[in-house]
């Protein structure tokens, strides 16, 4: 089994995580709701992979993604980040974190602050973590939006979301996370809203990212062949449980749980040519 | 039978740096029971066409040109006082994004009901409870969590809440935009089957619009490929997914992932579609195109005609005829 190779060098790894969400009671309900989002997970991520987390939606994908970039905490389990665990992170270590680790949001329409202008929104994080200064950073926001495909990067500085396509937008999400130069990238759905063209673009940007940097990346996505072209693993999951983790193409050519078959029954497609 | 015909349809945005034109001359017929789609890149002004159906068009929009056919009327004369009948009733539209519009302090079922007496405030309390139950049920939400607040739903939940409150009203013409985008596979699977089935038991007029061009085909039978304000390919599903024409709906096919084409995959080194702020008079994807000759950088486009009800808008009508096969 890979989670327990000695050689493998997992920079994330999540054991047995729980998420329990508890809404607002209602007022006549005789019982406590309870949301069980994430049911004893256990997943570890290589260094420099691209990871696919696939699932239906309320699966808990998201729920994944924001426990490992402490936007929340776990209900009970651990998760390390270079073999420490995150939870423990306090004061500058866990400022160090979070420049560590970034989270590119599913819905390009609402990650963006609309009143922000695109260098400040990529250089937002530089301020926050105090890397450079305003020139240096002024240069590294240009610089980074040239890396993500906006070029020349002084034509996008003082323009607004509005002003921008949604593959645009979504470029300007990818530049705001990596400009810290993090080890690793959450990327929630950063494409689902765009179209074939656009979408397939954008992979391949990670990929390049990935292979410039050296950066490891939690795709999180429900569409298989998205995960399949991009990952190098993937993990399924459904109701909280992971129900199958495999290299990509294991996942799709020789699906194991009934789950897995079945999504990968449902994904769209046709059959293009004569 | 022709439920809505749109004839020469142009619409621009009044902004600070002029007018945006983001629909342009427009044309197409929807027949009852045949299903519409439209597909095109984002900005390609789909939401701009949907949100014209609806007469709810925002401030800055100004019809330049054309008419919408509907039931005997043109929507661009409408008063906002005669739109009033029509718009929910008549025309029901699922917005994109619409999920992230809930109301945050109203439970579910109470936006559900809402939306239900807004169009039959004579409906009993029982048969409301009915219904209600009966749309949950349709778009799979389980009875136990129709209490919740907005908050509590994943994002997928949300948007069965949006499509199951279109449906309330019973129209004779759904416009849904992106009604899927946010569903994850199996949920989109089901929407989708659930739109098809819906439309043909009360057979309503049905115009979908998406990104995703094999979403659009699994419910459409005609379909409408949009480029940058303009539609540059149009004939029904078998055609236009067969024998793609316009150089433009070969790279959205040809770059389309699914799980059995990832070898013969062509990423596109696409560039931005023109400004739409300045008078192009040439073909808008020019730029992107691997066959553009001198005369597409000069004139405008035109229409190829292919069969009765496929044609293409290209300035090579040579090119558009003969098979220029896969990217
Ligand atoms: N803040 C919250 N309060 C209560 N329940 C929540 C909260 N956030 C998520 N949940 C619940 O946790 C479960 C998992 O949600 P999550 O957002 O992780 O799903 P997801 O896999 O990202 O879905 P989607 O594909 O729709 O984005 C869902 O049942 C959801 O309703
Ligand atoms: N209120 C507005 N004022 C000015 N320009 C607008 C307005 N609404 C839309 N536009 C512009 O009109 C064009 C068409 O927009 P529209 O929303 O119709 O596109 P779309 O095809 O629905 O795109 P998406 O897939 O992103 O939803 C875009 O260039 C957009 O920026
Ligand atoms: S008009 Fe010319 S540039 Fe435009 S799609 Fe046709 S061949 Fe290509
Ligand atoms: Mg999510
Ligand atoms: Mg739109």
């Amino acid at each position: 089994m890979a989670k327990t190779d000695p050689k493998k060098n997992f920079l994330v790894e999540i054991k047995g995580v729980t998420k329990t969400y508890f809404p607002r009671k209602q007022f006549f309900a005789r019982h406590q709701n309870k949301v069980l989002a994430l049911n004893g997970i256990d997943l570890c991520i290589e260094t420099g992979e691209i990871f696919g987390l696939v699932g239906q939606s309320g699966s808990g994908k998201t729920t994944t993604g924001r426990l490992l970039v402490r936007l929340e905490h776990p209900t009970a389990g651990h998760i390390l980040f270079n073999k420490v665990p995150i939870s423990g992170l306090k004061g500058p270590e866990l400022k160090k974190f979070r420049s560590r680790a970034q989270m590119i949001f599913q819905d390009p329409y609402q990650s963006l602050n609309p009143h922000l202008s695109i260098a400040e929104t990529v250089m937002e994080p530089l301020v926050v973590q105090k890397i450079g200064t305003p020139e240096t950073r002024s240069e590294k926001v240009i610089h980074t939006l040239e890396t993500v495909g906006l070029s020349p990067g002084k034509a996008f500085y003082n323009r607004y979301p509005h002003q921008l396509s949604g593959g645009q937008r979504q470029r300007v999400a990818i530049a705001r996370a990596v400009v810290v130069e993090p080890e690793f990238i959450v990327a929630d759905e950063p494409t689902s809203m765009l179209d074939a063209t656009i979408a397939i673009q954008l992979f391949k940007l990670l990929r390049e990212i990935k292979e410039t940097f050296g950066m490891t990346f939690l795709f999180i996505t429900h569409n298989l062949a998205a995960a399949r072209y991009l990952c190098d693993r993937i993990a399924v999951i459904h109701e909280g449980h992971i129900v199958e983790i495999n290299t990509a193409e294991k996942i799709i050519r020789n699906p194991e749980h009934p789950y897995t078959k079945k999504l990968i029954k449902v994904q769209p497609g046709f059959k293009y040519g004569r | 039978m022709t439920l809505l015909s749109v004839k020469n349809l142009s619409i621009g945005y009044k902004t600070k740096k002029g007018l945006l034109k983001a629909v342009d001359n427009i044309s197409f017929d929807l027949e009852k029971g045949l299903p519409l789609g439209f597909v095109g890149e984002s900005g390609c002004g789909k939401t701009t066409i949907g949100m014209a159906l609806m007469g709810l068009l925002p401030e800055n929009a100004v019809i330049l040109e054309g008419s919408i056919q509907f039931q005997g009327e043109d929507l661009v004369r409408l008063t906002e006082k005669q739109w009033r009948k029509v718009r929910g009733a008549k025309i029901a539209m699922i917005f994109q994004a619409a999920m992230n519009a809930l109301n945050p302090v109203h439970r579910v079922d109470e936006q559900i009901k809402e939306a239900i007496i807004t169009h039959q405030p004579d409906m009993s309390d029982a048969d409301l409870s009915d219904r209600l139950n009966a749309l949950f049920d349709l778009v799979d939400i389980p009875v136990a969590r129709m209490k919740d607040y907005p908050h509590e739903y994943s994002g997928g939940m949300k948007q069965r809440v949006i499509i199951a409150m279109a449906l309330a009203c019973d129209p004779d013409l759904i416009i849904a935009d992106e009604p899927t985008t946010a569903l994850d596979v199996i949920v989109q699977d089901q929407i989708l089957k659930e739109i098809r089935k819906v439309q043909q038991k009360i057979r309503t007029g049905l115009i979908f619009i998406s990104h995703d061009i094999a979403v659009v085909a699994s419910v459409c039978d005609r379909i409408c490929v949009m480029y940058a304000g303009q539609i540059v390919e149009t004939g029904t599903k078998k055609e236009v997914f067969t024998s793609p024409r316009h150089p433009y709906t070969l790279s959205l096919l040809g770059s389309y992932l699914s799980l059995d084409n990832l070898d013969d995959i062509v990423i596109p080194d696409m560039q931005e579609p023109p400004d739409l702020l300045s008078d192009i008079g040439s073909c808008r994807f020019a730029d992107n195109c691997r066959v553009c000759s001198e005369t597409c950088k000069k004139e405008e486009p035109g229409w190829v005609q292919i069969s009765a009800t496929h044609k293409a808008f290209c300035c090579e009508p040579q090119i558009i005829r003969g098979s220029h096969g896969k990217n």
